[in-house]
């Protein structure tokens, strides 16, 4: 058994990098997320590890800053929230049409605009549908738990530089705020400038080698015959993705007559609202996505034949709900319940929105 | 005219690293060190202590005031 504390979601994602041998965190402080980049800077992961921790001038140059780390081969990250990461959609872009491996976090607030502190899921079209421009997609994680915020920094890191593309973490308020058991990982070393070349020398910046051609990071070519070679080079990518790297969790599903999807602290709250419905004599499960990119679009056809109506809990106006659509293409009713502005939905309003809106009641 | 002997507080934590204090200084007292403090910030330190006359440039100067000045009438 590792170490096992109970702690900040915010605080695990601190930890969870200084531990998995994380090279270089640059960020800016917003709420709800400040308090990854606080317990950094008070564990003092330089001394340690290595570790650099740096307060950028806004979020904007540490995205950029993440880059420059990025195209050397390190294992870099920033965070923010939600107006912070659309500060950052350039430099993600950037990333992207690099073929660059990092870390993003987003704990999400209300929005839009500066909007507010509480948590929220409006984000979800941003992060996977791309709040910056062009055709890329990022690896999505969702966590609905403190030892999810743990795991997904080692795993994030790992999709994303296994697939040479920027991970995010997209968390809300609530897991970001909320304090859980978790038993915090074991210690990875910083890979060494050996391992670096191994693993990354054929692409990063890390020093040209005789009788080698320099290594040069760009998102840019402006022969239109090449970029298009390189999109079908990420959508190969992408495609990858889908097949290979979807993420989910069933509850309750197998004598399912209806089904939630949800994820993140949505998904928590469904867990009890699976419960309050089956004494009512409802038989709902729920479907938790983990990745959201790449969708487990199967995962839900695979359903199809068994449930009759799917109910979407996430806490915006409506945007997951989508794609549960397009994966369902109008074979059962499929309707969205969702609160605004950082409130956040109580067990049994999920049931009630079940019958209203699923059940018809 | 009456000598002074001075020195100064950093509160490294809070500086930013923005040098006005090591300009300002007109006994060449202030550095910024070579170790960061936890926002990765090169903070301001005392690097010629001695030469410190407690004239408060540094302290006046910074945009944050993180800097408190001592002075004492040296005897």
């Amino acid at each position: 058994m590792g170490d096992v504390r109970l702690m900040k979601g915010n605080e695990v994602i601190a930890e969870a990098a200084i531990r998995c041998g994380c090279d270089g965190y640059f960020g800016y402080p917003i709420t709800p997320q400040s308090e990854i980049m606080e317990t950094l800077m008070i564990r003092r992961p330089e001394n340690e590890t290595g570790m650099v921790v740096l307060q950028a001038e806004s979020e904007v140059a540490a995205i950029n800053m993440v880059y420059g780390g990025a195209s050397c081969g390190k294992k870099v990250m920033t965070s923010s929230s939600s107006p912070g990461i659309s500060l950052k959609a350039e430099g993600i872009t950037y990333l992207a049409g690099a073929e660059l491996p990092a870390l993003i976090v987003n704990i999400v607030r209300g929005g839009p605009g500066l909007g507010t502190i509480q948590p929220a899921q409006s984000d979800y079209f941003q992060a996977v549908k791309g709040g910056g421009h062009g055709d890329y997609k990022l690896i999505v994680l969702a966590p609905a738990s403190v030892q999810e915020m743990n795991d997904f920094v080692d795993l994030g890191f790992e999709l994303s530089f296994k697939y040479l593309n920027p991970a995010m973490i997209l968390s809300d308020g609530v897991i970001g705020q909320m304090m859980e058991k978790v038993e915090l990982s074991d210690y990875k070393p910083r890979w060494t400038d050996e391992e670096i070349e191994k693993i990354s020398g054929s692409w990063a910046t890390n020093g040209k080698k005789a009788g080698s051609e320099r290594n040069i990071s760009t998102s840019l070519d402006l022969d239109s015959a090449k970029q298009e070679v390189f999109n079908h080079k990420l959508q190969a990518k992408y495609r990858a993705m889908e097949e290979n790297d979807v993420r989910f969790e069933k509850i309750a599903c197998d004598d399912a007559d209806y089904l939630f999807v949800a994820y993140g602290s949505s998904a928590r709250i469904c867990q009890k609202s699976v419960e309050l419905a089956r004494e009512k004599g409802i038989k709902v499960g729920l479907l938790r996505p983990i990745t959201l990119f790449p969708y487990p679009t199967k995962q839900i056809q695979e359903m199809l034949g068994q449930v009759k109506g799917i109910l979407s809990v996430e806490m915006s106006a409506g945007q997951m709900v989508e794609d549960v659509r397009l994966a369902v293409e109008g074979k059962v009713p499929v309707e969205h319940f969702g609160r605004y502005g950082g409130i956040i939905p109580t067990p049994e309003e999920v049931v009630e929105a079940l019958e209203e809106k699923i059940l018809g009641k | 005219m009456a000598k002074f002997k001075g020195a100064i507080v950093v509160d490294t934590e809070k500086c930013k690293g923005c040098g006005l204090c090591v300009v300002s200084c007109p006994t060449a007292v202030i550095e910024l060190a070579r170790g960061v403090n936890g926002k990765g910030y090169h903070y301001a330190h005392m690097a010629n202590p001695d030469a410190c006359i407690g004239c408060s440039s540094c302290g006046l100067v910074c945009p944050d005031t993180v800097i408190t000045v001592y002075r004492a009438k040296a005897s």
